[in-house]
């Protein structure tokens, strides 16, 4: 196929590995699928500390389990993305553990405080939903089949988050206060999740003509803001000031983009913001301790001198 | 086992002396359940490859779920989570010294040898607490025996292919020769309340017994594969059992519950449904 055959027949669940598919349609995939991939991993590696911090052994339980979910997450996308053709999963984690990994905006920024928790699992997570939701409809058989699962579960995480909100805004009001600002931290973060205004994105315009994703930017930011700020109100956050958002009256928004720092959000999407080079030297440190763990499976792999019975994971 | 004749009843049927065993029981299983739980999840986004990193956080959260029962069970007999762990002192923990030891970044060789120590002591322990005269003690032990067979084969798998290379093989002795004293305090008394643990049918074996069959099918296993075992150790100080920690414990703690202390709770959320017995 090429790739005018692939714009033409593009739709919900076309392709799959058994197509003959353009380099461009594969290597645009295994850069969406790679991303995403990445982002889970980097979330991950964000939020483990949390497992520890948490303040009981049920929200103890709740963080390894979603820090779980999504280390399976990124296998089930990292397999998806290797059945393009284009790069192994070890290539895939290589480039990651060297910076050169691409991961989402929201994971390249320190997490210290538990007030800062939800705004991860709340607002990241539900924003990704929604995005992932429509990327069930993905042109990428592969890809839209693991959205299956990790919406389901993504939609656990949110809960988590709704209930670790809930929670602090009925708290003290020392809790309030820290879970406020912590709020008004990450808001223009969250905003910058959905990235730059479409007519600003680069790589949209051929990831939408094949059908690897099947809305913009800017519908998907709609979506977000008209359930999340209602839900932020209801727990009693306070919309700030700055960034301004607009409400159009009829279910969409404006964001006034100059009211966000778009330099920072350029330099942590190179990967050269100071929490990108220290979350990514942090994970790539813990990667290299265990590479002789890894080395011992690829050398008993390669001369069959592993042991007989089913092999230990 | 004629458990029936000397069943202890539940919570409420206790005497003083029977809840007083029934409790050093009850708390050491939370104890060493928590915090091998806590230093699993070191682990986690830092296992050798994704699919171990998966493995062992389901260690990392049967482990929760088991501690989880084990301090349920605890405050039935009057006290709270908040009490037991988050507003507690960490010198009133009585896990084994082996649970609370860090791991060093990338040291793998001393998970996989941790988890196989304690996994056969649990095997042992566990057997010794199905007929338990508590029937708490009893239930709860049936539901968490078929996970903990897993643990420990996923335990032995980890150790029969390291041993089949060379530098695996130095990691895991020099392992096994930093841990084994500690595995032996899992079978240090708590006070002088171990007499009454074993008279009154709380625990089918004395630590004594469970000692010497730990000792055996450790040996034995390791020694097959080329390892040496140190049996003629002595079980490490401090031993933990006697509320005598390692500075690593107070740290741990610290840790665990700064959150707690920082948002000035004064209660563990709980979001789970209740279990039945």
């Amino acid at each position: 196929m090429n790739v005018d055959e692939v714009k033409d027949c593009a739709g919900p669940r076309e392709f799959s590995p058994k197509d003959d598919l353009p380099e461009e349609y594969r290597k645009a995939a295994t850069r969406m699928l790679e991303f995403h991939a990445n982002s889970e991993i980097m979330g991950a590696y964000l939020e483990r500390p949390f497992i520890r911090k948490a303040p009981s052994i049920e929200r103890k339980m709740a963080f390894s389990a979603k820090v779980q979910d999504e280390i399976g997450h990124g296998q089930m996308l990292y397999r998806a993305a290797e059945s393009l053709g284009i790069k192994t999963r070890e290539e895939m984690l290589d480039d990651l553990a060297n910076g050169d990994g691409k991961f989402l905006n929201c994971f390249h920024y320190p997490m210290e405080s538990y007030v800062e928790t939800p705004m991860i699992a709340f607002f990241v997570d539900g924003a990704a939903m929604r995005r992932q939701a429509t990327l069930k409809k993905s042109s990428w058989e592969p890809y839209a089949h693991a959205m299956d699962k990790i919406c389901f579960e993504e939609g656990m995480h949110v809960k988590h988050g709704e209930s670790i909100l809930r929670e602090l805004m009925n708290g003290s009001r020392r809790e309030q206060r820290m879970t406020q600002e912590a709020f008004e931290e990450w808001w223009p973060r969250i905003l910058q999740f959905f990235g730059p205004t479409d007519d600003q994105s680069t790589h949209h315009d051929f990831a939408a003509e094949v059908g690897l994703k099947t809305c913009t930017n800017d519908e998907l930011r709609n979506a977000f803001l008209n359930t999340y700020i209602p839900k932020a109100k209801k727990y009693g956050l306070e919309m700030p000031d700055e960034p301004r958002i607009r409400d159009n009256g009829d279910g969409t928004y404006e964001v006034v983009e100059d009211d966000l720092d778009w330099d920072e959000f350029f330099t942590v999407s190179q990967n050269e913001y100071d929490g990108s080079i220290e979350q990514i030297s942090g994970r790539r440190q813990a990667q290299e301790a265990v590479q002789w763990v890894r080395d011992m499976m690829d050398d008993q792999t390669t001369t069959n001198s592993g042991p007989q019975t089913q092999a230990a994971d | 086992m004629a458990t029936t004749e000397s069943d202890l009843g539940g919570p409420t049927d206790l005497s003083e002396k029977e809840q007083r065993a029934v409790e050093a029981q009850l708390l050491r299983l939370a104890d060493d359940e928590l915090i091998q739980a806590e230093r699993y999840t070191f682990w986690q986004v830092r296992a050798p490859t994704l699919e171990s990193d998966l493995s062992i956080s389901n260690n990392a959260q049967d482990e929760l779920g088991h501690a989880r029962l084990w301090y349920d069970a605890v405050q039935q007999l009057g006290y709270s989570e908040e009490s037991l762990i988050y507003e507690s002192d960490p010198s009133d923990f009585q896990h084994s010294t082996l649970v609370e030891l860090p791991f060093a970044e990338g040291d793998w060789a001393d998970a996989i040898v941790r988890a196989y120590l304690y996994d056969v002591a649990e095997d042992i322990r566990l057997s010794a607490l199905e007929d338990s005269s508590y029937e708490i003690i009893r239930n709860r032990t049936s539901r968490i025996q078929g996970e903990e067979g897993y643990h420990l084969e996923h335990a032995e798998s980890w150790l029969d292919r390291m041993a089949l290379d060379e530098e695996a093989s130095e990691r895991v002795q020099a392992a096994i020769d930093e841990l084994y004293p500690y595995a032996l305090t899992l079978f240090e008394p708590v006070g002088d309340v171990e007499a009454d643990i074993d008279r009154l049918g709380i625990r089918t074996m004395t630590l004594d017994e469970m000692r010497t069959e730990w000792e055996t099918r450790v040996e034995s296993f390791l020694t097959e594969l080329g390892f040496d075992v140190p049996t003629d150790a002595a079980p490490a100080t401090p031993a933990g059992r006697d509320n005598e920690h390692t500075d690593h414990w107070h740290d741990l703690h610290e840790q665990m519950t700064s959150s707690y202390r920082n948002l000035g709770r004064d209660e563990a959320t709980l979001i789970m449904a209740d279990d039945d017995e």
